[in-house]
C-alpha cells in the first residue's frame, strides 16, 4: 500500500499538467462549448504525447498502465479538457489490442432503440455500442450524427438514423460477453474518474472564491455555515478519488467499479448543488467558470443508469443476488 | 501508488481469522452484547489479550525495545480490522494498544515505561480516558478538573464524564489543570492514576446506548505522587493531541460495519426484501459507504507507516466513519424491522453501538473545523 504518485507516475502527471496548460482550461473550454466544437488541437496534442495509448504503451510490473490512465483522465477532467479522453484512454483499450479510431462516443443497445444525446456523440468517428453479453464496435460517418443543443458542458450529438447503426451492427465488429463486461467495467469507472476531478476543480474553484468573496463585513469562507459545508464536499470529493484510483489500480473489478461510481456519482449532486449555491448568482453566468464543471457532473451521472445502476451493479456483485 | 496488500500481510490476516475461529466461544454473541465496555466483554479481553500477546500479536507494531516486533502500522490495521469485524474482543484494550502504550513511549518517565509497557504489552492491565467534563465536552480546553501540586504529590479534585471503561479500568489516562492560573489549552497536564486510589468513585450514568457504557468519575482529594505525570507539567495539550490524532481512527468502525451489512443483504435476501428497489439501493449505498471509510482510513494509515506528521486526513477518515456507522446502524433497524425493537437483538446491538460515533472522540462538527482550516485553509477572520 502506498498513496504516494511514485517517481513515474509524478512524471507522467507532471507531464499532462504542463500539456493541459497549455492546451486546455476552463475559458477554452467556455469558448468551444458555445461553438459546440471538439477540441481537435488538445486531442492532436495529447495523441502525439502519446497519452491516448498511456494504458497499454507504459506497461508497468502488473501489466497494463491503468492506474497512470486514470490519473491523466481525472488530470484532463480537471482542466476541463473538451475531448473523449475517458473512452479513448481507459473504455476501448479494455476491449482488446486492436486501436479503434477516435474520437469515440459510448451508447447501450437501448439508445439505439431511443436515440439521446450522446457526449461527444456529434464528433464521434467510432461509436462503442454495450449490448446484452456484445460489444459492437461501429465506424460513423458524418452523416450518422447531428450535434444537439446541450447546457452540460460536452458537445453532445444524437444518431440521425439509428436503425441504420443497428443494422451495420451486424457487419461491424462484434466482440462477446467477456468484452461486455469489460466495457460495462470500463465505463463505470471512467465516469467515477471523469466525476472526481471534475469535482475537485469545482469545489477548488469555490473554495478559491469564498475565500476572497466578502459580505457582512467578512469573506463568506469563513463563516462556519459554509465550512462545514464545504468540509463535507471535501470528505466525498477525497474519498471518491480514492476509491477510483483503487479500482483502477486493481483493473476495473465489479465490485470495485461499483463502488467507485456510487459513491463518486452520488457525491457529483451533492458537489453541484453545494458549489452553485455558495457561489451565488455569479455561479449561474457563462463568465464565470463554476459552470464548466458543474454542469457536467449531472452530465455524468445520466451514463449507465447512474448512481441507481451502480448501487444495483455492486448489490449483484457483492452479494450475488439478481437486483 | 499501489493499492495491494503483501503477501505477509495476506498471510497475517488468515492467521488472524484462524485464531479468532479458535479463541471465540460459542457464545460470543451473548458476551460482546454489550460491547467492549460490557462487564462480560471486559472480562473476556483479559483471557483474550493474553492470548494474543502470547501469540506475540497484541503489539507487534511497537517497537522491540518495548516488547513489540517493529512491524509496520499496515499489520496493526489489519488486527484492528479483524477485531472490529467480529466485535472487538480485545475489549478496551484496543486503546492501550493504539494510543495510551504509544503516549507512555513518546511522553514517558523510564519508571513509566518500566511499570506500564510490560503490562499492557502482555493484555493485563485495563485503561479508561479521564478527558470530558460536564463543562468540557466538545470544547475539551475548557476542562476544570484540578490538580494541585503539594510538595511532592498532586492532590486532584473534580470529575469526569461519559466515561467508558472505568468500572473495570486498573488505570485512567487524566487529563487535569495543574495551573489555575491559565486558561484553555495551557495549564494542563496528563496522570497516569490507578483507579484504585482512594478518593475516586465511579457512577454509572443510565443510556440508551447500553448498560455500564457512560459513566461519570468524581475525585476527591484524590492524593497521587508526582511520578504519575506523563510528560511536562502543563503541557498536556500536546499529549493529548497527539495521542488523539491517531485515536480518532483506532476503531476499525467500517470493517465492523461491513460485516453488519453482509449479513444484513443476507437478511434482505431471506425475507424477500430485494424485490424493494429502494432496499437495493440502500444496500449498495451502504457499502459503498463502508468502502469510502476504508480507503480514506487507509490513506491515515500510509501517512502514519511513513511516519509523517499527522494530516486533516485523519479527520476526513473520522467523518465517514461515522457516517458509515451511522447508515448502518439504522439501515439495521429497517431491514428487520419491529424485530430490531428487541434490547440486544441483532439490529439493535448494532445500531446502539454505532449512534455515539458522532460524538465521541471529538464530535463531527469539530472535525468539520478542523478540515475547514487544516485540508481547505479557509479563513478564521
Amino acid at each position: 500500500m502506498d498513496f504516494e504518485l511514485n517517481e513515474e507516475q509524478q512524471a507522467v502527471l507532471e507531464a499532462i499538467d504542463r500539456l493541459l496548460s497549455q492546451h486546455a482550461g476552463p475559458a477554452r473550454a467556455i469558448e468551444l462549448n458555445r461553438q459546440g466544437h471538439y477540441d481537435d488541437a488538445l486531442q492532436r496534442a495529447l495523441d502525439d504525447a502519446g497519452f491516448s495509448t498511456i494504458a497499454t504503451d507504459l506497461t508497468t510490473e502488473r501489466g497494463p498502465a491503468w492506474l497512470e490512465a486514470a490519473l491523466a483522465v481525472e488530470a484532463i477532467a480537471r482542466a476541463g479538457g473538451v475531448v473523449a479522453s475517458a473512452a479513448q484512454m481507459l473504455v476501448a483499450p479494455a476491449l482488446g489490442e486492436q486501436p479503434v479510431a477516435g474520437p469515440i462516443a459510448l451508447c447501450t443497445a437501448d439508445n439505439l432503440a431511443h436515440p439521446v444525446p450522446l457526449r461527444f456523440g456529434a464528433h464521434a468517428n467510432t461509436l462503442l455500442v454495450l449490448g446484452a453479453g456484445e460489444v459492437h464496435i461501429v465506424g460513423l460517418a458524418a452523416a450518422d450524427l447531428e450535434p444537439v443543443r446541450s447546457s452540460f458542458g460536452y458537445p453532445m450529438g444524437r444518431l440521425t438514423d439509428a436503425r441504420r447503426i443497428a443494422d451495420l451492427r451486424t457487419v461491424g465488429e462484434r466482440l462477446g460477453p467477456e468484452a461486455a463486461q469489460a466495457m460495462t467495467n470500463w465505463w463505470r469507472l471512467a465516469l467515477a474518474v471523469e466525476a472526481v476531478g471534475t469535482m475537485d476543480a469545482a469545489l477548488q474553484h469555490t473554495v478559491a472564491y469564498l475565500k476572497q468573496r466578502r459580505q457582512f463585513g467578512r469573506t463568506i469562507g469563513s463563516f462556519q455555515a459554509i465550512q462545514h459545508r464545504l468540509s463535507l464536499c471535501a470528505i466525498q470529493v477525497e474519498a471518491s478519488r480514492w476509491l477510483a484510483r483503487e479500482a483502477a489500480y486493481h483493473g476495473a473489478q465489479a465490485e470495485a467499479v461499483a463502488v467507485a461510481a456510487a459513491f463518486a456519482l452520488h457525491a457529483a449532486d451533492q458537489i453541484f448543488t453545494e458549489t452553485h449555491q455558495m457561489s451565488g448568482a455569479i455561479g449561474f453566468t457563462c463568465e464565470f467558470d463554476l459552470h464548466v464543471w458543474s454542469m457536467r457532473l449531472l452530465a455524468l451521472r445520466q451514463e449507465l443508469q447512474g448512481v441507481g445502476g451502480a448501487r444495483r451493479a455492486l448489490v449483484e456483485a457483492r452479494w450475488g443476488v439478481n437486483a | 501508488m499501489e493499492f495491494d496488500w503483501s503477501p505477509d500481510d495476506t498471510q497475517h490476516r488468515r492467521e488472524i481469522r484462524e485464531f479468532l475461529r479458535q479463541e471465540l466461544p460459542d457464545n460470543w454473541e451473548e458476551i460482546s452484547q454489550h460491547g467492549p465496555g460490557g462487564d462480560s466483554q471486559a472480562a473476556f479481553s483479559r483471557t483474550f489479550c493474553g492470548r494474543m500477546a502470547a501469540k506475540g500479536w497484541l503489539t507487534q507494531h511497537w517497537p522491540s525495545a518495548y516488547g513489540g516486533r517493529d512491524c509496520q502500522p499496515w499489520r496493526h490495521s489489519i488486527v484492528g480490522e479483524e477485531m472490529w469485524a467480529v466485535g472487538e474482543p480485545r475489549g478496551s484494550q484496543y486503546m492501550n494498544v493504539n494510543w495510551i502504550g504509544p503516549a507512555i513511549m513518546r511522553y514517558g518517565s523510564e519508571a513509566q515505561k518500566q511499570l506500564h509497557l510490560p503490562r499492557i504489552s502482555a493484555g493485563q492491565v485495563l485503561w479508561c480516558q479521564g478527558f470530558s467534563e460536564p463543562e468540557a465536552g466538545s470544547d475539551l480546553a475548557a476542562l476544570r478538573t484540578r490538580a494541585e501540586k503539594i510538595d511532592d504529590h498532586f492532590v486532584i479534585n473534580g470529575s469526569k464524564i461519559w466515561t467508558s471503561y472505568c468500572n473495570h479500568a486498573d488505570y485512567i489516562f487524566l487529563l487535569v489543570r495543574t495551573d489555575s492560573h491559565s486558561s484553555r489549552q495551557r495549564g494542563i497536564s496528563v496522570l497516569l492514576v490507578p483507579m484504585d486510589t482512594p478518593g475516586i468513585e465511579v457512577h454509572e450514568i443510565p443510556s440508551v446506548v447500553g448498560e455500564r457504557y457512560f459513566h461519570e468519575v468524581f475525585f476527591t482529594d484524590v492524593t497521587v505522587p508526582t511520578s504519575v505525570l506523563l510528560g511536562e507539567e502543563h503541557n498536556g495539550w500536546e499529549v493529548v493531541n497527539h495521542a488523539l490524532q491517531f485515536e480518532r481512527i483506532g476503531a476499525a468502525r467500517y470493517a465492523r460495519a461491513a460485516v453488519t451489512l453482509d449479513k444484513l443483504a443476507e437478511v434482505a435476501a431471506e425475507r424477500g426484501l430485494l424485490r424493494d428497489p429502494i432496499v437495493v439501493d440502500r444496500l449498495g449505498e451502504a457499502r459503498a459507504l463502508c468502502e469510502a471509510a476504508r480507503v480514506l482510513v487507509y490513506k491515515v494509515i500510509d501517512i502514519r507507516a511513513k511516519d509523517r506528521p499527522p494530516t486533516a486526513d485523519t479527520q476526513l477518515a473520522r467523518v465517514l466513519s461515522t457516517t458509515c456507522d451511522n447508515a448502518i446502524g439504522r439501515l439495521a433497524l429497517d431491514i428487520y424491522g419491529p424485530d430490531s425493537l428487541e434490547y440486544a437483538s441483532f439490529a439493535d446491538n448494532n445500531f446502539r453501538l454505532a449512534m455515539t460515533a458522532g460524538v465521541a472522540v471529538g464530535a463531527t462538527e469539530v472535525q468539520l473545523n478542523l478540515i475547514a482550516s487544516r485540508f481547505l485553509d479557509l479563513p478564521k477572520d
